[in-house]
């Protein structure tokens, strides 16, 4: 259903912004040299409790209303990509505290789609909820970077925000 | 991904949040559940954004919901008037998308041959 596991990504990070989190945070572990690409994506909105994360994981239940069967597909699809893939897949929750999909695959599985477009993904989440802090992590061997949408976002005016900038790198260099 | 196209990214994503703000004229609700995301619906929005950005077209606030109702029509995408009435776009590919941006969001005109009729629409309302 899914030919790039950044879709997958955005789908579960739907979860977490209909679970109403304010941080979610994406993690992308890319290691060559031991064969794993590893996806995590973790939330502080309302969690499971694991009664309800029990039955969601046996029978692909859903929870949302209004429709004709109550399954859901987001979990069971990535489950079934990294199963598929020689990877484990693993939910943690709890209520309250919120909800953690871990998902990992060999790298070079021929079955494991490209990760595709993440900047598009991470947009998409932004423009869902603008509020929401986005978190990127990537790891990709050996080379590491991260992303807040909510960094920066109460400076002032770009102006303001060089020249204070520039104020610290010249009381640093002084 | 490179840093520069983060940071291009994180400026978009502050605009976002200048569209949300207010009281706009226009809400568009895009589909993002699984069956919307599988038909497109990330691009679709995307498109939308970025057109509505390009045109300077301030009187919009943006906002998704997980299921539409509309599983055979996706990716789906509903505009909401301030006024009450609702308009529902079915199978909105990126040319669609440009276009209900340009006729509707900026001219205030309906894109008829791409709304949905009104059983459907209500089909999708009741689901909502
Ligand atoms: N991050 C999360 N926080 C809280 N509940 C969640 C989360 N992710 C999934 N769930 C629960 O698991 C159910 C199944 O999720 P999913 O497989 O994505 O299907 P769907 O979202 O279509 O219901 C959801 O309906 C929801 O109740
Ligand atoms: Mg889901």
């Amino acid at each position: 259903m899914f030919d790039q596991l950044s879709l997958n990504i955005l789908d579960i990070g739907m979860n977490s912004l209909a679970a109403g989190a304010t941080v979610l945070r994406i993690t992308v572990i890319e290691n060559a040299e031991h064969d794993w690409l590893v996806i995590r994506i973790r939330d502080n909105g309302h969690g499971m409790d694991q009664k309800t994360l029990r039955e969601i994981l046996a029978r692909n239940a859903s929870t949302k209303a209004g429709r004709k069967k109550p399954i859901g597909l987001g979990l069971a699809l990535l489950r079934q990509t990294s199963e598929m893939c020689g990877g484990a897949f693993h939910v943690h929750s709890a209520p309250g505290e919120g909800t953690g999909v871990t998902a990992s695959m060999r790298a070079s599985h021929v079955d494991r789609p490209p990760l595709g477009d993440l900047n598009a993904t991470i947009f998409a989440l932004c423009a869902a909820n603008p509020t929401v802090d986005i978190q990127l992590n990537c790891e990709s061997n050996g080379e590491k970077f991260h992303f807040s949408s909510q960094e920066g976002k109460y400076h002032e005016p770009r102006r303001t925000q060089e020249a204070q900038r520039e104020g610290t790198a010249a009381g640093r260099a002084a | 991904m490179n840093l520069d196209e983060l940071k291009k990214l994180k400026e978009k994503a502050q605009r976002q949040v200048a569209l949300r703000e207010g009281n706009k004229k226009y809400r568009v609700v895009f589909s993002m559940g699984t069956s919307g995301i599988a038909a497109g619906a990330r691009e679709i929005m995307t498109t939308m954004l970025d057109e509505i950005d390009k045109r300077g077209i301030e009187n919009v606030e943006v906002a998704v919901t997980g299921e539409i109702g509309l599983v055979d029509a996706e990716p789906v995408i509903r505009i909401e008037e301030r006024s009450g009435e609702k308009v529902t776009y079915a199978k909105v590919n990126a040319d669609a998308a440009r276009k209900i941006v340009s006729e509707h969001l900026q001219k205030g005109k309906v894109v008829d041959g791409l709304a949905v009729g009104k059983v459907k629409q209500k089909e999708a309302e009741r689901l909502k």
